[in-house]
């Protein structure tokens, strides 16, 4: 057994109609793996997840676990562990209750259950609420039972479906770090949806990231950020300046020598804003038109007669608006993508 | 604030005559509950407690307490609440665990099968029901059996067909609130279907089923005209009324059987009260919907017993329907329109003086707890709270009990509100204050919701209460305010139980005129001036639906646009 493919999702599809919903697609999470499914809304990565759930059937490919197939196994056979964004306790029981439930269900004694759900409640650090009911609860309260409820069972795998997204800001944040944390305490294998890149970056082992139900590039958060393989992938991992061929020959033809030079096919030259080198010079190519203060960083629409580039800087470089600056970037920094958007529908920017 | 007063004199002007219209808001309403519900209410208190020498005492209980005949009328009442209940209730969670839990097709004619006993009066089903079992029903003329349909059996089906619906809905808004996902943490979590049932299905339901059992028991004691129809000598406590007031024109006896059959309404409407609370402090409403997957060792005999009872519950309405077309029943089935002709009790003039009165309690009964809603909005708390307990008390009150406070207030010479007495208007408040409670309930959900934003919006550019309340209020409740109006029309137009005591020989209403069309034995017209009825309301439901299709257009081009 090949402990990087402990779940492993074979050349899945699945279609609602004539709408193909999932297209020949295949994902393997690792044994402790943190694996997390990075897409728009509609790309497909939660009909994935519940088909690994089991809680929506598929047309074609097979879902392995441990090298045996899971396909034929009903949803609550196959002990796995989920959390939705909606939190879904059970809105009779106690929160004791709720995190016993699947203890209980197994048979386990009721003294052993009492044991592990109290030891859940000093792991999630809610050890007071134990005889709650949810809708005493606040949002993030709700969703850390819903995270003990589902790693209680020991599940095989643990899924999160945008386990984040109904949350506030700041409790969206620390719960974050609960997730992750209590992810490698546990080993559990585990595979996440978002729609939040950063969410993403900062959570995952693996990213893959999802468009119109297929899989548009897989790899570690640095490689999906750093050498994105297409202009979706670019524009959706955070922000960057994709300039055509003809803006690289005009702006910085130093770069046209790392040009893949595949017949077909057209390139865009991912530079992300960071990336972006800045001087004042008054003979320089670009204009700056607006500066945006962020705090640590300042934030800069940079005009030129190729088109106009956004530059991040920090720190000194004194640059007003209407000042005349020159570019440069290092040819290491330079990604050149391939433009799967000028074909397929443009997949919605979320950033 | 004071800057507004200080600067501009004529806005105080308008500040005073928005206090002044947010009074007015508040006091006709309220005056009008006090005097057509709480005075008649005390009325026919310290009616029952008049002695024949016309002191206060508790002779008349006494007497009452010692007869036969009312501790008869109570254990009856009582047992055929218990076991309206249990059947309804039971069959009800049938079905709507059918609609909301099960995946088969037809849904919706289950669905209209259970809207049919909303469009006639409550004696409908006891037509049927003789139609069908009675001495000349259809079963003993072609079975060859001997049915007596009369009595606690016959009254039993008729009171089980009328509440279940009521039970069904009940029970149908626990369960539809309930959320997809739960089910799938279950699921994943390894739980059963049966242990999902058992412990997600059931648990939500249960103030729902302790709702619609208390609901359809206070249906069922309180109902008068399957009783009067099909109960046969099975007396019961709203009949024992009856017989007291027009019987034996024993007022203050009457007065006294129905403060007695006040006391487990009032009990029931309170835990039930209390129940819908608990409930609605459960629900955090449904993030995803649940859409049940087909299983069909689940959905075919829950799909076939769903669409057993629904047919029991359309048949015996059905069977109205066909048997007023129907030449001789059960002898010539050829088809006739003879028995549309009907020229006793008055012919089809009540039908008219019906839908006018409805039109009234509708249009007025809807305008009154509206500005009631305004004005409550308005009031302090100290004086808001009193009045919506005053509000919410027409429902624990019998219709039986309501029409003889009616009686015993506005037939009486005392006071000018005797002019009343025999007008269309009385018996269309009478209809309004009976179902008061639903109406405002209604109404008050609309203005829960309600942005305060909205208001202070309005309010911020100048505009005064009047201009808010028609101009901002009005539209944003416009749904609200058409199902309190259209649910004021149709029960006004079935009602039987509180205007029976109110029709006099010039003026008299629908329900009453079956009801005198089946005692003279011409179950036939009864049929086809019942038909006539449900033609009316359904007409208006059909009228409603439309109109709310048209506001949920509105309300979704809003919502994405």
């Amino acid at each position: 057994m090949d402990p990087t493919r402990f779940l492993d999702v074979v050349r899945l599809t699945k279609k609602y109609g004539t709408f193909v919903a999932l297209d020949d697609v295949s994902v393997t999470v690792g044994e402790s793996e943190f694996v997390c499914l990075l897409g728009p809304s509609g790309c497909g990565k939660t009909t994935l997840l519940r088909v690994i759930a089991g809680l929506t059937g598929f047309d074609a490919g097979d879902v392995r676990l441990d090298g045996r197939s899971i396909a034929d196994l009903p949803a609550r056979k196959r002990g796995f562990g989920i959390v939705f964004q909606s939190y879904s306790l059970f809105p009779n029981m106690t929160v004791a209750e709720n995190i016993g439930y699947g203890l209980r269900i197994r048979g386990v004694p009721p003294e052993r259950v009492r044991a592990r759900v109290s030891e859940l409640l000093e792991m999630i650090r809610l050890p007071h609420l134990a005889d709650r009911l949810p809708w005493q609860l606040s949002g993030g309260q709700q969703q850390r039972i819903a995270l003990a409820r589902a790693i209680a069972v020991d599940p095989r795998v643990l899924l999160l479906d945008e386990p984040l997204s109904a949350l506030d800001a700041k409790v969206r944040a620390d719960l974050r770090g609960e997730i992750r944390r209590l992810q490698r305490d546990l080993g559990i294998p585990t595979l996440m949806v978002t729609h939040d890149q950063e969410e993403a970056l900062a959570l995952a082992d693996r990213i893959i990231c999802m468009n119109n139900g297929t899989v548009v590039q897989a790899g570690t958060p640095e490689e999906l950020y750093l050498r994105p393989a297409t202009r979706f992938v670019a524009d959706f991992m955070g922000t960057s300046n994709l300039l055509d061929t003809a803006q690289v020959e005009a702006l910085f033809p130093e770069l046209m020598a790392s040009r893949p030079a595949e017949a077909g096919v057209r390139y865009h030259a991912c530079i992300r804003p960071e990336h972006v080198g800045l001087r004042p010079d008054p003979e320089g190519i670009g204009t700056v038109r607006t500066v945006t203060f962020l705090g640590n960083l300042r934030r800069l629409e940079v005009e030129t007669p190729a088109g106009s580039l956004t530059v991040e800087t920090h720190g000194s470089v004194d640059v007003p608006e209407g000042s005349h600056v020159a570019l440069s970037v290092e040819p290491r920094h330079c990604t050149w993508v391939i433009d799967d958007m000028g074909t397929a529908a443009p997949g919605g920017r979320v950033s | 604030m004071s800057r507004a007063v200080a600067g501009a004199p004529f806005r105080r002007l308008a500040v005073d005559g928005d206090r002044l219209l947010a009074a007015v808001c508040l006091g006709v309403p309220t005056l009008g509950l006090m005097v057509f519900f709480l005075y008649p209410m005390v009325i026919v208190f310290l009616r029952s407690i008049t002695e024949a020498d016309g002191g206060y005492g508790l002779a008349n209980y006494a007497e009452v307490l010692g007869t036969r005949g009312f501790w008869r009328a109570t254990r009856h009442s009582m047992e055929m609440g218990a076991a309206t209940t249990a059947i309804s209730v039971f069959l009800g969670f049938i079905i709507a665990h059918g609609l909301h839990r099960c995946a088969f097709r037809g849904k919706s004619l289950i669905r209209a099968a259970i809207v049919l006993p909303l469009l006639a009066p409550s004696l409908v089903q006891g037509l049927g029901l003789i139609f069908l079992l009675g001495r000349n029903g259809l079963v003993n003329r072609f079975m060859g059996t001997d049915l007596d349909i009369y009595g606690f059996w016959g009254l039993l089906i008729a009171n089980t067909l009328y509440a279940l619906p009521q039970a069904v809905m009940i029970i149908g808004a626990a369960l539809v609130l309930s959320d997809a996902r739960t089910y799938e943490a279950a699921e994943v979590l390894g739980a059963s279907p049966w242990r999902q049932f058992r412990d997600i299905t059931l648990p939500a339901a249960r103030f729902g089923i302790l709702n619609a059992a208390f609901v359809t028991f206070i249906i069922t004691i309180t109902d008068f005209g399957n009783a009067a129809v099909i109960g046969g000598d099975y007396s019961v406590l709203a009949t024992e009324i009856y017989s007291q007031v027009i019987g034996q024109m024993n007022f203050n006896l009457g007065a006294v059987v129905g403060i007695m059959l006040l006391l487990p309404t009032v009990v029931a409407y309170y835990i039930e009260r209390q129940a819908s609370k608990r409930q609605e402090g459960q629900g955090g409403g449904a993030a995803v919907p649940f859409v049940p997957a087909p299983a069909p060792a689940r959905d075919l005999p829950m799909g076939a017993l769903s669409f057993l009872i629904a047919a029991a519950i359309a048949l015996v309405i059905g069977i109205v329907v066909y048997a007023s077309f129907v030449k001789l029943w059960p002898y010539r089935f050829e088809l006739t329109f003879k028995h549309y002709a009907i020229t006793l009790a008055g012919g089809y003039s009540s039908l008219w003086t019906t839908i006018y009165i409805s039109l009234i309690a509708a249009t007025g009964g809807t305008a009154l707890v509206f500005l009631l809603g305004l004005g409550l909005r308005r009031a302090p708390a100290a004086l808001a709270r009193p009045i919506q307990m005053l509000a919410v008390m027409p429902a624990a009150v019998p219709g039986m009990v309501l029409g003889l406070a009616y009686i015993l207030t506005f037939n009486s010479t005392a006071t000018p509100l005797y002019l009343l007495y025999g007008t269309a208007a009385l018996i269309a408040a009478v209809n309004f204050y009976h179902y008061h409670t639903q109406a405002f309930l209604t109404v008050m959900t609309g203005f829960r919701q309600l942005p305060a934003a909205l208001e202070e919006a309005a309010g911020s550019l100048g505009a005064g209460l009047g201009r808010i309340a028609a101009g901002v209020i009005a539209p944003y409740l416009a749904p609200m305010l058409v199902s309190a109006f259209f649910f004021l029309f149709m029960r006004s137009m079935v009602t039987l139980s509180a205007v029976v005591f109110l029709t006099t020989p010039k003026l008299t209403v629908a329900s009453v005129t079956i009801m005198r069309l089946d005692d003279a034995g011409l179950t036939s017209q009864a049929a086809a001036f019942s038909t006539c009825v449900m033609l009316v309301v359904a007409a208006a439901l059909l009228g409603m639906k439309l109109l709310m299709r048209r506001f949920g257009r509105a309300g979704r081009a809003t919502g994405t646009g």
